[in-house]
């Protein structure tokens, strides 16, 4: 008897070792715990209790979940990286993704001499949407030394926010297939 | 077996550090959980009387003297197979209502590497390791409710190796993997907290659960799931825990846990659980269980054998005696579950006594068969568990130092007692039967209603159970109502 225990016992780790796709890691809830039938139903594992130190990640998930995004993001998650992506190539000055608002620093383009950019992008709602992101760009140019604010072309801002919707739907049918 | 586990383990732990998938790093969190329970307890008990305290303070003995009860006032509680009188006055019924209450504080610390190893620690306070005091001095003992630790350990697991823990715990068989133990109902049925309210009188609350294998220091091994399956093993060098050897001097006594023989050892095959004090030495624990669905349907199997080996008894004159068979007991048990139904069942054999306690060499084997249901409907679970049990009874030997310094390897000498006279046994077949029957209300989060009902029968041929009163009361029963509210935190 005792020689097929030992053999078994040291095979246990090499053989969990080979499940390949088929294996998880079994949660600490999933084990019996003796006393539960005094402590039934509390929640078991890494989410018992209630923190008293540190971050409680569960609590931010129930409360991202709760408001409807399950990502931490308070705007639509595709747009919010569609943006970022797309105005990723000027230099940002600030991003918040609760409030959504995106603001870049001035970028002055290699082949534009005396003209630099800025842009300011508003992701508007939780929803996926044609109209669910602004992007206004401002535009100024050297003028004797001086900076001075100067009109952009009207496609301008729609061309940017073509190409935001355009990177969220690449993003969407990405995660779909996946 | 030892160094196999020990040498695996390290194995595994190596595996374990080595840097895997870079995953987010989280800080440890802590957290504080636990419970609060209070019930009404009416109890229906043969033989709950008060008699003259004995010379032993309670619990200084094994769980099997509890069947011997004192007859003469002011002597030692009788041996097993003496034969004694009945006693003539002295004793007062005991009264059948309480209120019991229990709590526990458990810690949680939580975190996870940057190579997604998670890692942390629990450690439990609990409330209720005095049962009872004998000791009649003011102050001069701690009191029912003073803390104590129930389990800690640490943990560190990855998904790829799985879980190793480390510390006071339940192992894989006793508590952590079972199947079939059907409990969630009320506070457990034959399982459950009805040990509040039931005198040790005649032992009829011991019942052998796999939570009463102990949370000994053990260092426990939990595999991932793959194909639905996970094993666990354990390994424990005794049956204590806690920080210290237990040996407060070179006077080792059983508590000392390095103690391989000790004067005494023939009352500790079944272990006195508060104190901690056991013959078990190298216990060791595995367990295969499997969980899936067919056809809607829940199940789970799982196959355990826990053994181990015993301490020798040490007589005065320095001879040891190996009177105590090894541990060794097979379990295998299963349970489905569809539509808030779960039944299941479990059945144990082999060389153990009740509570999980060393035979003597020669005794009986145990038998145990578990089976239970539960239905839950919306904030409703209701159910019922019933077991029965064979095990030895007052054993068909006893230890004799007389016999060991002679030379018998063993020191067993049969028992003298004749059947039906006194705690007189001879080889005597021990019944444990018992079932309870519940239910729950939820009513909110963690805030529970429970009521529930259970019996729990010691029965032994030609034993007298109940010495305090006239004639052989070879049947004691303890029936138990509870009615009360739970809080989980």
């Amino acid at each position: 008897m005792k020689p097929v225990l030992f053999a078994f016992v040291a095979a246990l780790p090499l053989l969990a070792a080979c499940g390949g796709e088929n294996q998880r890691l079994v949660g600490n809830d999933e084990y019996g715990d003796w006393r539960q039938g005094r402590a039934r139903n509390r929640p078991q594992g890494a989410s018992a209790g209630i923190v008293v130190f540190g971050v409680d990640k569960d609590r931010e998930a129930r409360e991202a979940a709760a408001s409807g995004g399950g990502t931490g993001l308070s705007v639509n998650a595709y747009l919010w990286r569609a943006t970022l992506d797309t105005l990723s190539f000027m230099p940002l000055a600030s991003a918040d993704p609760f409030g959504g608002t995106i603001i870049t620093d001035w970028y002055a383009p290699a082949t534009a001499n005396g003209e630099r950019f800025r842009a300011q992008a508003y992701v508007l709602g939780r929803q996926l949407r044609s109209d669910g992101v602004r992007v206004q760009v401002f535009r100024q140019t050297l003028d004797r030394g001086q900076w001075v604010d100067s009109p952009v072309s009207p496609s301008t801002n729609s061309d940017l926010e073509d190409k935001v919707l355009a990177r969220a739907r690449e993003l969407r049918s990405q995660s779909a297939s996946r | 077996m030892r160094k196999i586990l020990l040498g695996t383990t390290a194995v595994v732990g190596a595996a374990l550090l080595a840097p895997a998938v870079a995953v987010a790093q989280e800080a440890p969190t802590v957290r504080i959980g636990g419970f609060f329970r209070a019930y009404y307890g009416n109890t229906q008990q043969s033989g709950r009387n008060s008699t003259t305290p004995s010379s032993l303070a309670t619990n200084t003995s094994g769980a099997t003297s509890n069947l011997n009860q004192q007859t003469t006032p002011g002597a030692q509680t009788t041996a097993i197979g003496a034969t004694t009188t009945e006693s003539a006055g002295n004793v007062a019924r005991l009264s059948k209502n309480d209120f019991s209450t229990d709590a526990e504080v458990h810690v949680f610390v939580n975190g996870k590497t940057a190579n997604g190893l998670s890692y942390g620690a629990v450690v439990e306070i609990a409330f209720n390791q005095q049962e009872g005091r004998n000791i009649v001095q003011q102050r001069a003992s701690t009191g029912k409710t003073t803390a104590s630790i129930d389990e800690m350990y640490a943990f560190v697991a990855s998904p790829t190796f799985g879980q190793i823990r480390f510390g006071d715990e339940d192992g894989p068989v006793g508590g952590l993997m079972n199947s079939g133990v059907i409990t969630n109902f009320g506070t457990g049925g034959i399982y459950g907290d009805r040990e509040s309210f039931v005198t040790r009188q005649a032992n009829v609350r011991t019942t052998t659960s796999p939570g009463g294998l102990g949370d000994n220091t053990k260092i426990i091994y939990l595999s991932p799931q793959f194909f639905g399956f996970d094993f666990g093993a354990s390994f424990a060098f005794n049956y204590n825990e806690g920080e210290d050897t237990g040996c407060p001097s070179n006077q080792s006594s059983g508590f000392c846990d390095a103690a391989y023989a000790f004067t005494g050892a023939s009352n500790f095959g079944i272990a006195a659980a508060g104190p901690n004090q056991s013959v078990r030495r190298n216990e060791y624990q595995a367990a295969v269980r499997w969980r899936g669905s067919l056809a809607g349907i829940g199940l789970a199997v799982t196959g355990g054998y826990v053994g181990a080996g015993a301490a020798r008894e040490l007589t005065l004159q320095g001879t040891q005696a190996r009177l105590f068979n090894n541990l060794n007991v097979f379990q295998v048990g299963a349970q489905a579950s569809a539509y808030g139904f779960t039944v299941g069942a479990q059945y144990e054999h082999g060389d153990a006594n009740f509570f999980w306690g060393n035979t003597l060499r020669g005794d009986r084997p145990m038998d145990q068969f578990f089976t239970g249901a539960s239905y839950t409907i919306g904030p409703v679970t209701i159910g019922g568990n019933y077991l029965i049990q064979t095990v030895e009874g007052g054993s068909r030997s006893s230890f004799s130092a007389a016999a060991a310094n002679a030379g018998s390897s063993t020191g067993l000498v049969a028992n003298p007692g004749t059947p039906g006279v006194g705690n007189g046994t001879n080889a005597a077949l021990m019944r444990r039967i018992g079932w309870g029957v519940g239910g729950n209300y939820r009513l909110a989060p963690g805030l529970d209603i429970v009521a529930e009902y259970s019996s729990y029968t010691v029965a032994e041929r030609g034993r007298d159970l109940d010495p305090s009163n006239p004639g052989i009361q070879d049947r004691n029963t303890a029936k138990v109502f509870i009615l009360g509210t739970r809080l989980a935190f």
